[in-house]
């Protein structure tokens, strides 16, 4: 697997000198990520594409080559992969036109899939987009970068079925500041498949978290074991999308009717322990919390606020998801009493209201963070209060260092609160507009289930 | 070969109520008194043995939802309610299953009440063997009150299994009702997911109802759906 993801050196077979081409965007791709190994474009018709030499065939680069991605027509692949198997260690094979179109295409898959076994090269695809590796630079998607952009390095990888669910992914969390390690799309995956790739990641210490995109998995119980054995050293979460349809409609008993395969799915994410995630804005809210955030063992939740309303709000959500919310230790009450106006809430939610300022909130979480009387911290800091200032995000930010325990920022708002957000962001807290996103995000490092 | 492979094996396939209820008490799973019958007026003599009231269902191996070919009749009193509902049935079945033949009669005991849950197991093609446990009565199709899990499984994960569904607080002592045996409940779904689990003929197995009293469990239907 480590020809795929840490590859020394990277062939594009059917390299195209004409922009546009998937091969030519694969180039383009692979010399604009920053790749900092060799890369060969092989093409017989082609002495020069995109500035690199380019070479008739495998055999004539004249050494072993890690990675090997084939961007032909599928007619041409099988001949194309014969020759140059000897010579390289893994494929990723982009071309549709094999399972996913029928009978002729699965039995043109099969032959691939000989050929590979016959001389020992992993497969990645075909159908597929390929990976996106923050840390190697392995870039393989055939979309440029000015239409859809590339996250920077982070501690979340993805695990697609879907080309379009992994590319759209990497766009938004591009452009919401999310990082990731590695990201891979594995289309028809006849070979390399969600369990190798979960063995992979289980041992790849880069990697935090793994978010597993699912359409339909063939080996069920080798899946299980996998993510079994992943989820044992970090978070793994699952969406499953192709819900309704084949439920068993001929089932001769009521467990077959009501058992559709969602039902099942949910079972084994459960044996797994797998977090299972019900839909995109999921994914959205449990990468912004990984993002930043590692998992704790615990689920006695803080809330501080300066606005009382969102304090209650954000009570009710923790409540429903089954947190615990203790009220504050009357030693530290009494501290905070001394401290704070007596028009301050001080209890659990905490109410600051509008004439908090900088050093209070600081102060407040502080002191709540201290000792072992909360595993997680919710701070709902609306901007409205003229006091605050743009040095909240770091104060807030340093205090949740010294005390090592995450703490979520719900700051719902418009223009202004946005503008100033970013700065949370950059102190090393995860962002949330709504009580319910803050809420999620809190499950998710408490490994809690999101439905019930 | 496990013993429900063999059973399977055995009647080529399709087995009726009171083989698979035969083979529950071979697992030390409770099943009503019952005996079999094809003549009325023996089945008559030998009603005393289990007492009335009695349960009366026919078995055919032709006929996989009984009820819903008026194929069961409960609650019978007394000898006149047993010769009149053994002819109703045999009536009904000529009317709506013309094709069916009938091996014979199901006499059993009638059940006290309890809380009737509905347990199951199946193979399911990607994962394997499953267990169901849902809350029983007839909107188990429409409510879908039910949870899953892999097979094999031990009884603490059982027990999370049946709080996941709304209606668990009726097992626990809702509303001063008493509180049953969700112990004995759980070790039934342990026991069907090592059927399941040694079966490579089984394709789903299934109780419904299981009715679950104060004390212990007894299956009052049961079906096994081979491959």
């Amino acid at each position: 697997m480590d020809a795929f993801f840490k590859a020394e050196s990277v062939a594009v077979i059917g390299a195209s000198p004409t922009a546009g081409k998937l091969s030519y965007i694969i180039m383009e791709s692979m010399l604009s990520s920053g790749y900092g190994g060799d890369l060969y474009p092989v093409n017989p018709r082609h002495n020069e594409i995109q500035g690199s030499k380019c070479y008739p065939d495998m055999a004539s680069i004249g050494k072993q080559v890690d990675l090997a991605i084939f961007a032909l027509p599928a007619s041409a692949i099988a001949e194309s992969l014969k020759d140059a198997a000897p010579f390289i260690n893994a494929a990723i094979i982009v071309s549709g036109g094999f399972s996913e179109t029928g009978e002729d295409g699965r039995r043109a898959e099969q032959e691939l899939l000989a050929i590979a076994e016959k001389e020992g090269v992993r497969i990645i695809g075909p159908n597929c987009i390929g990976i996106y590796d923050a840390i190697s630079k392995i870039d393989t998607f055939f979309i440029p970068r000015d239409r859809v952009n590339r996250p920077a390095k982070g501690r979340i990888a993805l695990l697609s079925q879907s080309g379009s669910f992994a590319l759209t992914a990497m766009d938004v969390f591009a452009a919401e500041g999310i990082g990731v390690t590695r990201v891979v799309s594995y289309g028809n995956k006849m070979d390399i498949n969600e369990a190798d790739c979960l063995d992979y990641l289980t041992e790849d210490d880069e990697t935090k978290a793994v978010v597993i995109y699912i359409e339909g998995i063939n080996d069920g119980r080798s899946f299980v074991e996998a993510a079994k054995r992943c989820a044992a050293k970090k978070t793994v979460l699952a969406l499953k999308v192709g819900r309704e349809g084949a439920g068993k409609k001929a089932a001769g008993s009521h467990t077959g009717a009501v058992a559709g395969r969602y039902e099942i799915y949910r079972a084994a994410f459960k044996e797994a322990g797998i977090i299972e995630l019900s839909g995109y804005e999921d994914i959205l809210d449990a990468c912004r919390v990984l993002n930043k955030l590692s998992p704790v063992d615990g689920k006695r939740v803080m809330i501080l606020t300066d606005g009382g309303g969102m304090g209650v709000g954000i009570a009710d959500s923790l409540s429903a998801a089954g947190f615990d919310l203790p009220a504050l230790p009357r030693a530290k009450a009494e501290k905070l009493k001394g401290i704070f106006p007596d028009y301050f809430a001080v209890a659990n939610p905490m109410d600051l209201t509008g004439s908090v300022t900088d050093q209070w909130f600081a102060e407040a979480l502080d002191l709540t963070l201290e000792d072992d009387d909360y595993d997680i911290a919710i701070v709902a800091s609306l901007w409205g209060p003229p006091n605050l200032t743009d040095d909240l995000p770091r104060l807030l930010g340093e205090v949740a260092g010294k005390h090592g325990k995450p703490v979520i920022i719900c700051s719902p708002g418009g223009a202004y609160a946005r503008e100033k957000n970013v700065l949370f962001e950059a102190a090393g807290m995860p962002v949330y507009l709504t009580p319910e996103g803050a809420v999620r995000a809190a499950r998710i490092i408490a490994g809690m289930p999101l439905r019930r | 070969m496990n013993s429900i492979d063999e059973l399977i094996k055995s009647r080529n396939g399709t087995l009726v109520e009171p083989e698979v209820k035969g083979f529950l008490k071979e697992c030390s799973i409770d099943v009503p008194r019952s005996f079999i019958e094809i003549d009325l007026d023996t089945a008559v003599e030998k009603a005393g043995t289990i007492g009335y009231p009695l349960v009366l269902k026919v078995i055919s191996r032709d006929i996989l939802h009984k009820s819903d070919v008026g194929g069961v009749c409960v609650g019978l009193r007394d000898e006149q309610e047993l010769r009149r509902a053994w002819n109703e049935i045999y009536v009904s079945i000529a009317h709506r299953c013309p094709s069916a033949k009938i091996e014979g009669f199901l006499i059993e005991e009638m059940a006290p009440r309890g809380v009737e849950v509905i347990v199951g197991a199946l193979c399911d093609e990607q994962f394997g063997p499953t267990v169901m446990f849902g809350m029983g009565g007839v909107a188990i199709e429409l409510l879908k009150d039910v949870s899953f899990r892999l097979a094999p499984i031990d009884q603490d994960e059982v027990v999370e299994m049946m709080k996941e569904c709304k209606g668990f607080p009726l097992l626990t002592g809702y509303r001063g009702s008493p509180t049953n045996d969700i112990k004995a409940a759980a070790g039934v779904i342990v026991k069907l997911a090592d059927i399941i689990t040694g079966s490579k003929l089984l394709k789903e197995f299934e109780i419904n109802p299981l009715v679950v009293y104060e004390d212990g469990c007894m299956a009052l239907d049961a079906r096994a759906i081979s491959i």
